[in-house]
């Protein structure tokens, strides 16, 4: 970052504001083609420091692309892009190395174990022989790789690999994480993992934007949502459809009227076959709201078997986003 | 940290972001040698392929030796000449298969990273991309300098059959080395080019066999083609005949018999000979004009850059060697055709003499040969560099960043 300290007295509050509200990793009207393939047309995002953004899009929306660009590895035909305030363009080097980047690809060094590889790869960043052993040892741990530690990455598997790949993002501590579908060949348990690592991460102060086609996973990991399709970032629409979404609700009753009863609490539904009972997705604002329609409907007579949200609503919003526009 | 607007980026770079990625850590060359030498001597069977390469030269230099001394030629001997018979062979064997083997380490050490997947997190690092080309041309030139370093002793055995100058076996073991390094240059230059690691691999050893083949073909083709009408003086020898007594029973110092012209001079048997001038046209291949295509050929280097053992004074033609003679036949080439052919005299003519005396003061043609190498090297690193250089402006063809 390109750090100007203020001289004179009480500026420092005035700092600490600033640091926590910029963000650290921006873009605005970044587009790039690769010969007439128009790969990302429109992309805009920002992601603040101690946040998890998702990136969200199907196959081909330019995902893996604007990624690129953000990591210093790609030139944006035009746009802004800024990764702790730093240009890719004007200081590489700098922007390049504020950012940990998890490729979509997975290339190991087959003959290198896995502590070598990220032994390696903290040297190239600069780091001492001595801590890039301790750094090495400590990023295994977290991955849960340490028991691999000694083995060649050629018999690692392919969720090993990605997890290797995780840590190797992670060598440089950087500021910035940028993960290119992370989840992606895990069994469950180490999706959970995953997914724990890297809210972990956000709480640490470090602004990651993460990619996955595994919309339900991302639900509970991230605190906010980009859409992408045909090289656009979809901005308010998509926020306002995944705020739709957050508020569908599917409520199950064994007993009662359900229809008439939520008409009575005049509330949006659309009624749905269950083999026992009767089901309703309705609109709830919230976790008090439910309870309160719970409280009502019980009032009416009906006897409730379950309420919760209706499925993931990044997905969803998804769904919904890509019928629209298909 | 102050909110300063940072202002709108133009496309262009600056010139020291442009600056940026050829910029140089030693430690950063050492860390991507490492790796890639690491990478190398776990992933393949070196030690055999060590081994394959010390029975084959060890086989040949058996063979050259035995062939060598089975037709009788004494090398070292007073009769046999300088004789780096052996040892020019053998040197050529060690940079005919160095000229095989080097491409096959460099050619597709950056295409092949690419397609595996390991260059772009290597990019993405605070390594510069001339720190990651140096890196990979170190690794693969020192992987190719264990080759030679196998071949050395062999050599050095060839060496001590023959009676080279001691810095002979110093200059070859450098210019070998040398050599090396120019080849995998070359190949690190097409795998930056080229998309697929064949395709790197096929246009590396295409440019070594131009340089060790196509270039001498086109010379002599050439020199068939273009030649040049030169007047040319030949002396030969007109005998007296004489209808006296038997020349052979003439003793020396016997009187000239009547009839035999003021200047005629007696040959070994005493017969009176008369030299006689002849000038006519001739056309004759221009290779002072074409030398230079001979120049740039890595055997021409290894054999001119090596110091030649001293001349007999009387045997100005009769020591050929390996090394030697291809270095006296460029030399020749370059200083063009002779235009004075002297089969009358015993001693060398005057023209001749001059001739040779023009091709001994000749500088070096060695040093052009490896400039222009040193060239195609260094343009192979600056492919690379530009190949490696991120954030990428425009992807090659076929390939893709990650």
């Amino acid at each position: 970052m390109s750090t100007s300290y203020p001289t004179k007295g009480s500026a420092s509050s005035v700092m600490t504001i600033v640091t926590t509200t910029a963000p650290a990793l921006e873009a605005h009207g970044v587009r790039r083609a690769f010969g007439a393939v128009q790969a990302v047309v429109n992309a805009s995002l920002s992601v603040e420091p101690g946040s998890v953004t998702a990136l969200i899009g199907p196959n081909g929306s330019g995902k893996t692309t604007l990624m690129l660009m953000l990591a210093g590895l790609l030139r944006p035909d035009g746009g802004d892009v800024r990764v702790g305030g730093l240009s890719p363009i004007t200081s590489p080097k700098a922007a390049r190395t504020a950012v940990g980047w998890m490729p979509d690809v997975l290339g190991t060094w087959d003959s290198l174990t896995c502590r070598e590889t990220l032994v390696t790869f903290a040297r190239a960043y600069g780091l001492s022989p001595a801590d890039a052993d301790a750094r090495a040892f400590s990023l295994l741990e977290r991955v849960h790789l340490a028991d691999l530690a000694a083995q060649p990455a050629r018999v690692l598997s392919r969720g090993q690999k990605q997890r290797l790949s995780l840590a190797r993002a992670l060598v440089n501590d950087p500021p910035v994480l940028i993960l290119d579908e992370p989840a992606s060949g895990l069994d469950p348990r180490s999706r959970v993992e995953l997914r724990d690592l890297v809210r972990e991460l956000g709480t640490e102060g470090k602004a990651v934007l993460v990619s996955s086609h595994v919309l339900a996973e991302l639900d509970e990991m991230v605190d906010d949502a980009i859409f992408m399709s045909k090289g656009v970032t979809l901005g308010e629409a998509a926020d306002a459809e995944v705020a739709r979404a957050r508020t569908r609700w599917r409520l199950v009753a064994v007993e009662g009227d359900l229809g008439a009863a939520l008409a009575k609490a005049s509330r949006d539904f659309t009624l749905e076959e269950v083999p026992q009972g009767t089901a309703a997705v309705v609109s709830v604002s919230g976790d008090a709201d439910a309870a309160a329609l719970v409280a009502a409907l019980v009032g009416e007579g009906i006897k409730v078997a379950r309420i919760a949200p209706v499925g993931s609503a990044l997905e969803q919003a998804y769904l919904t986003m890509e019928t629209e526009r298909r | 940290m102050t909110t300063t607007t940072q202002p709108p980026v133009s496309a262009a770079a600056p010139s020291s972001a442009r600056r940026e990625p050829w910029r140089v850590s030693v430690a950063g060359v050492r860390l991507v040698a490492g790796l890639e030498l690491r990478q190398r001597v776990r992933s393949t069977k070196w030690k055999w392929a060590l081994v394959s390469v010390a029975v084959l030269i060890g086989g040949i230099t058996f063979l050259v030796w035995g062939a060598n001394h089975a037709f009788g030629s004494d090398s070292g001997g007073d009769y046999g000449g300088p004789g780096d018979v052996v040892f020019g062979l053998v040197v050529f064997f060690v940079l005919f298969l160095g000229l095989v083997v080097s491409p096959t380490l460099s050619a597709t050490s950056i295409n092949g990273d690419v397609r595996d997947g390991t260059m772009a997190p290597l990019q993405a690092t605070a390594l510069s991309a001339a720190d990651i080309v140096l890196g990979k041309l170190l690794a693969s030139w020192a992987a190719s300098l264990a080759f030679l370093a196998v071949a050395l002793p062999f050599i050095t055995i060839a060496y001590f059959d023959g009676r080279m100058p001691a810095l002979a076996m110093l200059t070859v073991v450098l210019v070998l080395a040398i050599e090396l390094l120019v080849v995998c240059a070359i190949g690190l230059g097409w795998s930056a080019l080229t998309a697929r690691t064949s395709a790197s691999a096929v246009l590396t050893y295409t440019t070594v066999a131009v340089l060790v083949a196509v270039l001498p073909i086109i010379f002599g083709l050439l020199s068939v083609t273009f030649t040049e009408e030169v007047t040319v003086t030949s002396s030969y020898r007109e005998y007296v005949y004489l209808d006296g007594p038997d020349p052979e029973s003439a003793k020396p110092g016997d009187p000239r018999p009547a009839g035999v012209p003021d200047n005629a001079q007696q040959d070994e048997q005493g017969m009176y000979y008369v030299c006689r001038d002849n000038t006519y046209t001739s056309s004759m291949p221009r290779t002072d004009k074409l030398w230079w295509l001979l120049a740039v050929n890595p055997y021409v280097i290894v054999a001119d850059s090596a110091p030649s053992p001293d001349w007999s004074p009387d045997g100005y033609y009769g020591d050929i060697g390996i090394l030697s003679g291809l270095k006296q036949a460029v030399r020749e080439a370059r200083v063009g055709p002779s235009t004075s052919f002297d089969d009358c005299d015993y001693q060398v003519s005057y023209e001749e003499q001059q001739r040779r005396d023009r091709i001994d003061s000749l500088p070096a043609v060695w040093p052009w040969g490896l400039a222009v190498q040193a060239l195609l090297a260094a343009g192979g690193v600056a492919l690379g560099v530009r190949r490696l250089s991120v954030p990428y402006g425009k992807l090659p063809a076929g390939s893709r960043v990650a």
